[in-house]
């Protein structure tokens, strides 16, 4: 079960987050809520998305392009970690002789 | 020599075959060093040429076009990103990605790719691995799940292994057992065990979150009067209070009686005596005379 939130509510939820920001990074497609009959609707991952990106303005003043470029490779990142963590758990599960031929595979390519 | 041979002959990128030869033409006619004595317009012709040479060959022209040649048709060479050097083992900017100090997959981690931390490449020795991890579905049953306990699981080697269930386990949670899987190979860990929890329905309780609900039936005269009854909890039975007037699907709450601190909801369900007697049929008829009443009024029929 997923909770929606609505703009106003998402500006009340999250510090420094005001309407014009919000605009803003729905207008450059930074965050793109849910399209529904009664407008956008934000998902839990949204305002933790929103979060973040006024922590990167605050602390950073990161705008426009920086602000793209970062999420883009914070984005990349953390699919690349889930899809790691999915790949190791695989790996942790498969019996002894399975997992000697994984490592000695592992160990050729990167040592 | 020009760098761009389009430029040479008056021309952009998107010049057909036959715009790049009327435009050697033209020039060749202008500049020719048999026809013209003057020495610029022998270097016109000359890099005029030159570049017409490279583009009448489809081959080259393609090839120029996507930057593998310049114009003097030598091969450039290959630009090498920085992912190319990035993604190598043993980068000097490499960095750590989570993993390290994650508290499920860093033995793994560290098994795999070594302790990046630590120097990278300090990788386990070939003959060091850790264990296999083994994952088991564990049936409970519902008041250990609620309260906690003790179970025990057989292990594929062999034998078989008592387990803490924590106080207010979910349906479908994992609980990870640090170094009950497999043992490890060298001077590698044993693995890790996780245990995926499945909790059979119990006959009186059911359970949201870390709340309880049961039905309680009570009779015709304790929901006219009210009552004193007692109600099971996880914890053994309470009296709960039916007030004066109870009714079927009225929740009543006992707070702090559910799992962990939540509560439990009653629900009344009122039971009719197993046979109708002539002293309440006699009650019954003489009491609507005057008291009759629609309960299908006002509300939802």
């Amino acid at each position: 079960m997923t909770r929606h939130y609505t703009a106003a509510e998402v500006v009340t939820l999250v510090d420094d987050l005001t309407e014009r920001r919000l605009q803003v990074f729905v207008r450059e497609q930074i965050v793109q809520p849910l399209q529904t009959d009664s407008g956008p609707a934000y998902r839990d991952a949204d305002i933790a998305r929103l979060r973040l990106l006024c922590d990167l303005l605050e602390g950073y003043e990161l705008k426009g392009d920086a602000m793209h470029l970062v999420m883009s490779l914070v984005d990349q990142l953390n699919t690349a970690r889930g899809d790691m963590r999915a790949l190791m758990h695989a790996v942790a599960e498969e019996p002894d002789e399975v997992r000697l031929r994984i490592h000695r595979i592992v160990h050729r390519l990167r040592d | 020599m020009a760098a761009d041979p389009y430029a040479a002959l008056g021309l952009t990128k998107s010049a057909t075959d036959a715009e790049i030869k009327k435009a050697y033409r033209t020039i060749a006619k202008e500049a020719h060093p048999d026809l013209n004595p003057d020495p610029v317009a022998a270097e016109r012709f000359k890099t005029a040429s030159a570049a017409y040479d490279l583009l009448k060959d489809p081959d080259q022209r393609r090839r120029f076009d996507a930057g593998e040649i310049d114009g003097q048709g030598q091969e450039n060479p290959q630009r090498r990103y920085y992912r190319e050097h990035a993604e190598a083992s043993g980068h000097p900017y490499s960095q750590g990605y989570g993993f390290e100090g994650d508290p499920d997959l860093s033995d793994v981690f560290a098994d795999l790719f070594g302790r990046r931390g630590r120097g990278f490449g300090a990788h386990p020795g070939a003959q060091d691995m850790r264990g296999q991890d083994y994952r088991f579905n564990l049936e409970i049953d519902f008041i250990t799940a609620a309260k906690g306990g003790k179970a025990r699981v057989s292990l594929p080697e062999g034998g078989d292994l008592e387990v803490a269930i924590p106080e207010g386990v979910r349906d479908g949670q994992t609980i990870r057992l640090r170094g009950k899987g497999g043992r490890g190979m060298g001077r590698g860990g044993a693995g890790d065990a996780y245990l995926t929890i499945a909790i059979a329905p119990h006959a009186q309780f059911n359970r949201d979150g870390n709340d309880v609900s049961v039905t309680l039936a009570i009779a015709m005269d304790e929901a006219v009067l009210g009552a004193k009854v007692p109600v099971p909890t996880i914890d053994g039975p309470v009296n709960l209070t039916i007030p004066r007037g109870a009714t079927t699907g009225q929740r009543l709450r006992l707070r702090g009686r559910g799992i962990k601190g939540g509560d439990q909801h009653v629900e009344l369900k009122i039971v009719m005596p197993p046979a109708i007697d002539e002293d309440l049929a006699r009650f019954m008829e003489e009491w609507r005379k005057d008291h009759a009443y629609d309960p299908r009024k006002g509300g939802a029929s």
